[in-house]
């Protein structure tokens, strides 16, 4: 490799590239917007550098983290990576890790997303690292992060302790161009030393663990009090009427705002890198050269909340910063210019055009909201569900079938694995009063990998009933495209061994189950109802349906194999049923002519429409099979 | 030293992230630096999608509203949603049919910001050549040849040259002097 190679990477690139230039040996993960794109650079970085990374997607982020830490403890180096919803799963682990400590370096890599843009919470992934006492690395660039990286496995090694990276959604999905150096190439043969006072502590030594961290963290701390190279005071250091403490993607924002306007001069940034354990003495000798001090962080109050003396400090406190929401430069520009204004700083010019905004607004235009693709077997699934049991409970989970919201065909979605436990959950509601509702509960393949079991086995412990449809798409489709257990490929590329759904299911006890197409919505139709009896029947329970159709982006090949081409006959009303029941977004209402037209580009001729107009206005022109 | 800001709008599968690694190796072999955002997630399913990008002397990789020097826009509803990015007197590229009609108050409203204003059915001339999926570049094409952005032919095109892949290179250069040539003219 030549020594000064640049390349644009994605944030998320770039964790990996300082992953591997790190000599990380072992990377595990379980994929979530916005960590995903992390394990497959990984794979791709160890493929062009020819190295032997063991990388793996783990089926859920608990088990990600013990099969890195487990490395960690044989003295390799391992990393792992999950959004910051997963970090609550693996939480157990990272608690009780931080006590125990770590032998190679173990760096722990949660991605948050303010906004939130693709999460349940825009819960700040920081208070984890300060609840479990361990430190993290803030980055503000890609390039940051992929050196905070590098720095989080010396700073573990030398402290025997987990390391927190917290890289925002804007660093993770910013891209920049980035400095590359060539990988470690760390030999560390496996070597795990039996310490059973450490790995196996009783309560009597979790209290020493506890009082050795807590020595450790307080020599961390006197590290990052010195540190300058994560924590930067942009600006001569002397005295200024306003200091903004700052750090991750709202430090390089305000850094352009305050270029840009020309304000640079009068105001002094302190950015700060590594927000615990907060280096304390270094913002308290900031503050006392400031009149006032605005704090800015997100997705919530770190830094701000651990300051002692707030008597100088604005912030979520204060009120001067939204308590959610993502810190756009517009937010932040908003923020500073009330403040300047306030303080007699300066007066700052708009940088919106309301008049703009209102010629917009007055056009109406339609909100485009995200849907199923065109094709999208759930999408045949839902209205099956919708059809068979309009008035049912329908608690779902996490997944691009979210969007089955779309057909009124989601009521509940909490998080990973809930789909199945509030279906139980919803039924020994009922069942108590002696009231029998239909429970329709959906989970794909993924997450059911993920944490299905559990839920389903306490579900058929207690004798709950419900009907339980998996969709099965072959793929974990949201996050992009990542292998299951099912398929049993593993992350780069190789073979595993595929664990079927089916026999999983049975294994949780399950005697009604039934595999079925959902392209076929008369025949999911019939089952539906044929489990639902089983449901009510005496000796019956909870009934299980796979709903099995590959996604048609990760397997394009796979659904041309039988193309329906669909046309729209003249009995077509323009009644708009297929429109707003079943909302493929290829089936376009005409206004003028109040009809529904096949948008061609959009169309992968599934055939499903077919089956759902009403006036079977819907029809094939045409059946091909590939051999025909 | 160049500073430009550039939004690119439109909706998912419309080569938005491709177009926006044209930019960002435009910039890399310009020797600027080179800061982008871009939309992942479940906002790509059908929903709108919005690249940022930044070449020059910047630190974040968003642009805040009313400071984008050139706005592309490969959709109609979406250019109405980005316009706000763009600056007084900066420039935009929108991918229209030609059937259709723009809004003439909001027309005017940009003229009166001095906003360089282009339409073009880049859909048509993609089909035209028989690569519908090229809409993308025959529209930055179309910009080149305008003259309007701060960046020449050669420098664009062997950016698109670098990015593209081995197999699409030939389609991919073709829809760029399409684009450039209806610019020009
Ligand atoms: S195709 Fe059928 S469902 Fe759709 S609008 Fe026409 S008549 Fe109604
Ligand atoms: S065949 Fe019908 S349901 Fe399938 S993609 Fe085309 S319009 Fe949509």
């Amino acid at each position: 490799m030549k020594n000064e190679e640049v390349r644009i990477l994605l944030g998320n690139v770039a964790i990996a590239r300082g992953i591997i230039e790190s000599g990380c040996h072992v990377v595990t993960s379980y994929p979530g917007t916005p960590s995903s794109e992390i394990i497959p650079a990984v794979v791709s970085f160890k493929k062009e550098l020819g190295l032997d990374t063991y990388i793996e997607w783990s089926t859920n982020e608990k088990v990600a983290f013990d099969n890195a830490l487990a490395a960690s403890l044989t003295g390799k180096r391992a990393a792992v990576a999950m959004k910051q919803v997963g970090l609550n799963v693996a939480s157990d682990s990272l608690m009780s890790s931080a006590y125990t400590g770590v032998v190679g370096g173990l760096v722990v890599i949660s991605c948050d997303d303010p906004g939130p843009h693709s999460s349940q919470t825009e819960q700040d992934s920081r208070f984890y690292a300060m609840f479990a006492k361990i430190p993290v690395f803030d980055p503000s660039t890609p390039q940051e992060a992929k050196e905070m990286v590098k720095a989080a496995f010396e700073l573990s090694e030398e402290f025997q302790i987990p390391v927190l990276l917290r890289p925002t959604i804007r660093v993770s999905h910013g891209k920049q161009n980035v400095k590359l150096e060539p990988p470690r190439i760390l030999d560390r043969p496996a070597d795990f030393v039996k310490d059973p006072a450490r790995w196996a502590a009783t309560p009597r030594f979790r209290l020493i663990l506890h009082t050795k961290l807590n020595e450790i963290l307080s020599k961390i701390q006197e590290k990052f009090e010195k540190d300058t190279r994560w924590n930067v005071e942009v600006g001569s250091p002397r005295n200024y009427t306003l200091g903004i403490i700052t750090c991750s993607s709202s430090f390089v924002a305000i850094l352009d705002l305050l270029e840009e306007f020309g304000l640079n001069e009068d105001i002094s940034l302190l950015k700060i890198g590594t927000p615990y354990p907060l280096p304390k003495k270094k913002i308290a000798e900031y503050i006392k050269r400031h009149d006032k001090v605005l704090v800015i962080e997100e997705p919530d109050s770190v830094i701000e909340l651990l300051i002692n003396d707030k008597s100088k400090v604005l912030g979520r406190l204060s009120g001067h910063v939204p308590l959610q929401g993502e810190l756009s430069p517009e937010v932040l520009y908003g923020i500073l210019s009330q403040l300047l204004s306030d303080l007699g700083i300066a007066k700052l010019e708009m940088i919106s055009d309301p008049e703009l905004e209102k010629l917009v607004e007055d056009l109406d235009l339609p909100v485009r909201r995200p849907t199923l693709c065109a094709g999208c077997p759930e999408r045949a699934a839902f209205f099956a569900i919708k059809k068979a049991f309009p008035k049912g409970i329908y608690p779902s989970d996490i997944g691009c079938y979210t969007l089955g919201l779309n057909l009124g065909a989601v009521d509940t979605v909490l998080d990973m694995g809930a789909g199945i436990t509030f279906a139980s959950g919803f039924y020994q509601a009922y069942h108590q009063d002696g009231n029998d509702i239909p429970i329709i509960s959906t989970m794909g393949d993924s997450t059911f990998y993920h944490s299905g079991t559990s839920s389903l086995l306490n579900a058929v412990y207690n004798n709950a009933r419900f009907i339980l449809v998996i969709l099965d798409n072959e793929i974990t489709a949201m996050t992009g495209m990542q292998p299951t257990p099912g398929i049993g490929i593993t992350a780069d590329g190789s073979e595993g061994q595929s664990i079927p759904l089916e026999e999983l299911i049975r294994g949780c006890g399950i005697q009604w189950l039934r595999t079925i197409d959902p392209y076929d919505v008369k025949e999911l139709l019939s089952l539906l109802k044929e489990a639902r009896e089983y449901t009510q029947k005496e000796d019956g329970g909870i009934a299980v349906i796979v709903a099995r159709h590959p996604c048609l982006i990760r397997y394009p090949d796979v659904c041309q194999e039988k193309p329906v081409k669909v046309t729209i006959t003249e009995e077509c009303n323009g009644c708009m049923y297929c429109v707003d029941f079943f909302e493929c977004p290829a089936l376009k209402p005409d206004k003028e002519e109040d009809l529904v037209r096949i948008d061609r580009t959009l169309c992968t001729d599934c055939g499903v429409c077919v089956q759902v107009c009403p006036r079977e206005a819907i029809v094939p022109a045409e059946t091909k099979g590939k051999n025909s | 030293m160049i500073k430009t800001q550039i939004i690119l709008a439109g909706i998912g599968g419309q080569g938005i992230l491709f177009a926006s690694r044209i930019f960002s190796e435009l910039g890399l072999k310009l020797g600027l630096n080179v800061l982008g955002s871009e939309t992942h997630g479940m906002s790509q399913r059908g929903g709108s999608v919005l690249s940022h990008l930044k070449l020059g002397n910047f630190h974040s990789p968003l642009i805040h509203t009313g400071a984008a020097d050139i706005l592309y826009s490969f959709a109609e509803e979406e250019t109405y949603r980005s316009l706000k990015f763009l600056r007084n007197g900066g420039v935009c590229f929108v991918n229209l049919e030609n059937s259709k009609r723009f809004d003439p108050a909001i027309l005017s409203h940009l003229k009166g910001k001095k906003v360089g204003f282009r339409t073009f059915d880049a859909n048509e001339a993609a089909a035209q050549i028989g690569f519908a999926r090229s809409t993308n570049i025959v529209l930055i094409g179309y910009s080149v040849g305008t003259g309007l952005i701060p960046f020449v032919y050669d420098d664009i095109k062997s950016a698109l040259e670098s990015v593209s892949r081995k197999k699409e290179l030939e389609v991919n250069l073709k829809a760029f002097e399409i684009g450039f040539l209806k610019g020009k003219s």
